[in-house]
């Protein structure tokens, strides 16, 4: 499921409270959080602050998020082979990544890209996006 | 003598473990100690939830302290009582657990921790999987003999002189050397983020102490820590500087950001909230 099935409505519906986690778990002012900040490169988080910011919104929108599965949703329909190779990602991956964090300002999305490097990419409105995944899946499963 | 699983080991017996998340147990605290700080009561709580973690996935990963959204400090355990032990596994992978839990004294609580998250890593990087293993087995069935835990070495700590009413900065010597460091862990030694806490919380309640108080005649006492977390080991003689600064202080609460830096990387940090002794 790309990006750009998900709304925008749908995205600012749930940022604040978003905005708010990830407020809280970087100690930094909320202010200063911005949709299309980086996490790590403009707000200095680190891996830690990661699982701390997906168990904040596990527990505060009430769904499961499967760490690391961030890469694998990435990837979509693409082998693993077609998205990288030897742990650069590919041109077509790129082009997947572009569609599918389509958030992310495009000067953070040139090659040579390496798969390590994807979290340094996401930004607060990626974080809405995994959970209105989550929520559209759990419903999903319940219908 | 073998200080594996002696000196900083705090569950000497499991009593029931359901549906690989639920843990009980209990921990003898030895009666020759000369204290026993409400910290190592919270480590006794996470190396419980450990042990549902470790077994869970057949030992093949272990967590290790990471973050902890609140930990309440609701009594003092002394030297000679039993800690009733328990956690809740709230969720776990290959990554990270999530776990609530809580130590008691013949039923009253002790310590509350909350939205505990501990990453994941190779339980064969840190010990002996089958020594890990066979040790949940004693702790299963006959329990591990008491009176391992001889005691903590002092710290060395030294205040900086150039404190203010709103901010304390202090220096803490990890020793290159300690028993607890062969427990914690036998292949790679490091510094428990609960020590550090022990540490950190010290200074915190020396600086409480000379708040303005918030009642005539009254004092500040630990309630509770927020947000803790743990960004990177403390290696054994690493040299850490703790800041404390005051963030809010009313009538009913006073509340402290205490963070540490090894070689001005954040390695720890938590807000303290203090209250007025009843």
């Amino acid at each position: 499921m790309l990006n750009h099935e998900i709304t925008k409505e749908e995205i600012m519906a749930i940022y604040p409270k978003v905005a708010a986690i990830v407020s809280e778990a970087l100690g930094r002012d909320l202010a200063e959080i911005k949709p299309d900040a980086s996490l790590v490169a403009d707000l200095g988080a680190e891996s830690i602050d990661f699982l701390d910011i997906v168990f904040r919104l596990e527990r505060a929108f009430k769904v499961k998020i499967p760490r690391g599965k961030l890469v694998e949703d990435a990837r979509g329909t693409l082998s693993e082979s077609e998205f990288e190779s030897g742990g650069v990602v590919s041109e077509a991956g790129l082009a997947r990544l572009k569609a599918f964090l389509s958030e992310v300002p495009e000067e953070r999305l040139k090659p040579p890209l390496n798969v390590s490097e994807i979290p340094r990419l996401l930004t607060t409105e990626t974080f809405c996006k995994i959970v209105i995944r989550q929520q559209r899946a759990a419903a999903a499963r319940s219908t | 003598m073998d200080l594996h699983f002696r000196a900083f080991s705090f569950v000497d017996r499991i009593t029931s473990l359901e549906d690989k998340v639920r843990i009980r147990g209990r921990y003898a605290i030895p009666a020759g100690l000369s204290a026993f700080s409400s910290s190592l009561a919270a480590e006794a709580v996470g190396q419980l939830a450990a042990w549902a973690a470790m077994a869970a996935c057949d030992f093949r990963r272990r967590p290790i302290a990471g973050i902890g959204g609140a930990v309440e400090y609701l009594s003092s355990p002394q030297p000679g009582q039993e800690l009733e032990l328990s956690a809740d596994l709230d969720g776990m992978d290959d990554d990270a657990v999530a776990y609530d839990g809580m130590a008691s004294v013949d039923g009253v609580p002790v310590v509350r921790l909350k939205n505990f998250v501990g990453p994941m890593v190779p339980v064969e990087e840190y010990d002996d999987p089958e020594r890990v293993r066979d040790r949940f087995a004693l702790l299963c069935r006959a329990g591990a003999a008491p009176g391992g835990f001889a005691g903590l070495p002092s710290f060395q700590v030294i205040c900086a002189q150039d404190s203010s009413a709103q901010s304390r900065c202090a220096t803490v010597q990890v020793p290159a050397s300690a028993d607890f460091f062969a427990d914690h862990f036998p292949r790679r030694p490091v510094f428990p983020g609960s020590l550090l806490m022990q540490v950190n919380l010290g200074l915190a309640a020396e600086w409480a102490a000379q708040l303005p108080s918030p009642t005539a005649g009254g004092r500040w006492q630990l309630r509770a820590v927020y947000d803790v977390k743990l960004r990177a080991f403390i290696r054994p003689g690493d040299f850490l500087q703790t800041e404390l600064r005051l963030l809010d202080q009313s009538d009913q609460s006073a509340m402290v950001l205490v963070e540490t830096r090894n070689a001005k990387r954040l390695v720890g940090g938590a807000r303290v909230e203090f209250v007025p002794e009843e």
